[in-house]
């Protein structure tokens, strides 16, 4: 057959994938440049970094689960509970509080991937009930309040909230982040092993790759960055609550996948995850600004994971969707 | 009855079928033989509505035939009992049977199962079988469940008016003698209501069956015979169609192996799927095994690749006692498995070539500890060339090479990791003339450059023409062994007693 143009091949190229977010991004920035001139200053583009940083955060650990051909489906309950030991043990630790905090993300982050491999749990099974396990804890650990976190404890969060050469902390935090998460993931063996798992694991693991261990870290990753996010939110929010991240589980899978990677793994990466949460997070500010109701938001989010697996997801590399 | 008049069916890479007719005539059985990748079960697959044919007709009595699905062949009364077996094992016998036809036992959108059962048990008693319709298919033998096969496919009888056209595709291959006798029976006693069409490569079988046989080579129809009026040592020739045979599989270029013992098993055995078995592989060289599905050669490979764990016995790798849980510490060892499931365990077929290339040993592409994509394509370039892939290049995508060049980027990536053992599961499986040519080379080069090599392979003769040594295998043991320097060549007959 001689199409005109190769659409087919064009569309099935690994980078297209990738390109077609970013066509988007810059489609959305020039629609609201255009229906809001002079929107696009230094001051709000720095502010729309700021409000992303958090979803970019978590949507960076999940990306490695779903490359990997997983999911993590505990990254708001991980967050959340990172937002409560910090906000109890900022008074009496101080800065001491963050590394616990952060701690207690890789540790159930790890336990999801032990059980996951070990016990051979799907990954959305294993992290949906770590999820609970994990919420059911900083329930029990806040008795089911949030905590606030008092003028004592805000000198030690202050600095996440303040600028360096104008340039917000939050935004310095998701840059470092995102640049370490890109280099792990496009350089380093685990994120070529990583992407060998999601994109064909028994030939992986014919390969000689440590498919469990592979998994593992992964897992473990996300579930700190997952900390990492809901330590960042609670010095942004001052306060510390069991169901502080509870809306962010959709937007951050949505981010990953709307940015390009593919939802059945082995296709994708941190790069595209950064274009996918500023897509997100234009599409909420965007929202607010047309005057949708807050509440409305998930509903949105939800028609656009839905949309953008049924659109990217390669039929030909998987015979039965379950 | 049924005309295949000049089909023409092409896979990326691979021409499948070129200009194939064959016709089936009313109570008759057909024989179709041919090597692995002659075109058989493509064929087959057209014939049942699996696969749409690119070019060529088939009619059925003079009705030109249009199927996009088997449940369209259905229609047509024609039916495939699969190789692979396409029962749903923990559903019922009578719910196979009539898996997808529930409708004719439904009611208010409620199955009447009795009435399921009963007609199942109706069509088992037809064909003489005597089978628990209510009983889980797994829990059924392999044999039975063939025959439950055959019961479903009959039940086309039921909705379509004209003869039956029943398709085995290699029913036999798994089947012990005893079964096989009884399937023969019940083919033989159901002539008078349909046709078949046997598929197999043993070729007695096909002859003790069939009324006439087709023989298939390189995706063509070769030869047409009654099936009285021709013998099994002559349809062999004309079905490997080679004169030459020790210049196909480079026996000149066949040396002597090195001193030392790369892979070295003493009384190893695994899950009861073989036990004491001893070999010996030397550097350089090319060990085969024989031996028919469920001999345990499959498991012994599987066991040196460390995809199985052997409980008894041991087994050492260039001298260091084993025991490998997966293919990491295998591979670690040096251990290379060029599995027969190319698309499943030998390539990430969504990863480029670049990338399974490096994927065994990424070492050898990182520098400062991060890959270097520059090195990893010039890596994979240099393989291209030397190996004569043919691809656009080392971004290419390994799911769209063919067969051939699938394999060859398989063994760069042993080769790459600097593999010392290479363990070849059916390596020239699927693969046309030319590509398995290649493969030969390729393992001739490997073998003088001192690797060991344990080759299983789906004919005997290539397992010979390769191999320094034969071993047969039977029930789990080795029942032979055969020295294959050049020119002492063991003869297949030899080797046939000792497998079966």
């Amino acid at each position: 057959m001689n199409e005109p143009f190769p659409f087919r091949q064009v569309f099935e190229g690994k980078w297209t994938q990738g390109a077609i977010p970013l066509v988007l991004l810059v489609a959305l920035l020039l629609i609201i440049e255009i229906a809001a001139p002079g929107f696009l200053t230094g001051e709000t583009v720095s502010l729309l970094f700021a409000n992303t940083a958090v979803l970019f955060i978590l949507a960076t650990g999940v990306t490695f689960a779903i490359l990997l051909g997983g999911i993590d489906l505990s990254i708001q309950a991980v967050a959340s509970l990172a937002s409560v030991i910090l906000a109890q043990l900022l008074p009496s630790l101080g800065l001491a509080a963050f590394p616990l905090a952060i701690l207690s993300g890789l540790a159930f982050g790890t336990l999801s991937g032990i059980v996951h491999v070990k016990l051979r749990v799907p990954s959305f099974v294993a992290t949906l009930a770590t999820g609970g396990v994990v919420t059911g804890l900083a329930l029990w650990v806040s008795d089911g309040r949030a905590i606030t976190i008092e003028e004592a404890g805000r000198e030690n969060t202050a600095w996440i909230n303040a600028s360096v050469a104008g340039l917000p902390v939050v935004v310095l935090i998701s840059a470092v982040i995102g640049i370490a998460a890109f280099l792990a993931q496009r350089y380093t063996r685990f994120g070529r092993q990583a992407i060998a798992v999601g994109a064909g694991e028994p030939a992986a693991w014919a390969a000689g790759i440590n498919v469990d261990r592979t998994k593992i870290i992964a897992f473990a990753a996300s579930g700190m960055l997952a900390a990492v996010a809901g330590v960042v939110l609670a010095a942004r929010l001052s306060s510390g609550s069991p169901v502080l991240a509870n809306q962010l589980l959709l937007p951050a899978i949505a981010a990953v996948i709307v940015g390009g990677t593919a939802i059945t793994g082995g296709l994708g990466g941190v790069a595209r995850t950064a274009v996918g949460a500023l897509i997100i997070s234009i599409v909420r500010i965007g929202m607010t600004f047309v005057g949708v109701n807050i509440f409305l938001e998930n509903m949105v989010f939800g028609a656009v994971l839905i949309a953008a697996v049924a659109i990217t997801i390669d039929r030909s590399k998987i015979a039965v969707i379950k | 009855m049924l005309n295949a008049s000049h089909i023409i069916k092409t896979f990326p890479g691979v021409q499948a079928l070129r200009d194939v007719s064959i016709e089936v005539r009313p109570n008759e059985v057909v024989g179709l033989i041919g090597e692995n990748g002659a075109g058989k079960s493509t064929l087959m697959r057209v014939l049942a509505g699996s696969y749409r044919p690119d070019g060529g007709s088939l009619t059925l009595d003079g009705e030109q035939l249009r199927m996009r699905s088997p449940r369209d062949a259905a229609r047509y009364g024609i039916g495939m009992v699969f190789q692979e077996q396409s029962l749903v094992l923990n559903l019922t016998v009578a719910e196979n049977i009539y898996l997808g036809e529930e409708d004719r036992f439904t009611r208010f959108g409620i199955v009447n199962w009795r009435a399921m059962n009963a007609a199942a048990r109706r069509q088992l008693a037809k064909i003489g079988i005597d089978i628990d319709v209510t009983a889980r298919t797994s829990e059924l033998t392999f044999a039975a469940r063939q025959m439950v096969e055959l019961a479903k496919a009959l039940t086309l009888e039921e909705v379509v008016e004209r003869q039956l056209l029943i398709l085995l595709d290699e029913p036999t291959s798994v089947l012990n003698a005893a079964d096989i006798e009884v399937l023969f029976a019940r083919v033989r006693s159901l002539k008078s209501r349909a046709s078949f069409v046997f598929v197999s490569h043993r070729l007695d079988e096909v002859l003790a069956i069939s009324d006439r046989v087709y023989t298939m080579k390189d995706g063509a129809v070769v030869a047409e015979h009654r099936a009285a009026e021709v013998t099994a040592p002559e349809l062999h020739e004309i079905m490997v169609g080679r004169g030459l045979q020790a210049e196909y599989y480079r026996e000149a270029r066949q040396q002597q192996p090195r001193e030392t013992v790369m892979v070295e098993a003493k009384g190893l055995g695994a899950n009861g799927a073989y036990h004491g078995v001893d070999l010996k592989i030397r550097a350089g060289e090319i060990v085969g095994i024989a031996g028919v599905v469920g001999s345990g050669r499959e498991e012994v490979t599987r066991t040196i690749g460390g995809f199985l764990q052997h409980d008894a016995g041991e087994m050492k790798i260039a001298g260091d006692a084993v025991h490998f849980g997966s293919p990491e510490p295998a591979v670690r060892k040096g251990i290379g498995y060029v599995p027969r499931e190319r698309r499943l365990e030998g390539l990430v077929m969504f990863l480029s070539i670049a990338e399974n290339i490096s994927l065994a040993d990424l070492s050898s592409v990182m520098r400062h500890g991060a890959i270097d994509y520059g090195k990893e394509r010039r890596l994979a370039a240099d393989w291209i060339k030397r190996l004569r892939i043919k691809a656009p290049g080392p971004d290419a995508a390994c799911r769209k090479l063919s067969g051939g060049n699938q394999q060859k980027v398989v063994l760069a990536r042993w080769m790459t990791a600097g593999s010392r053992i290479l363990v070849l599961d059916h390596p020239t499986r699927g693969l046309d003339v030319g590509a398995k040519e290649e493969v030969y080379e390729l393992v001739r080069d490997l073998s003088a450059q001192g690797v060991a090599i344990l080759l299983i392979s789906d004919t005997l003769e290539e397992t010979i023409g390769l191999s320094h040594q034969v071993l047969v295998m039977r029930d789990g043991e080795i029942t032979a062994r055969f020295d294959a320097s050049p020119g002492k060549k063991p003869n297949q007959v030899d080797l046939l007693r000792a497998m079966v």
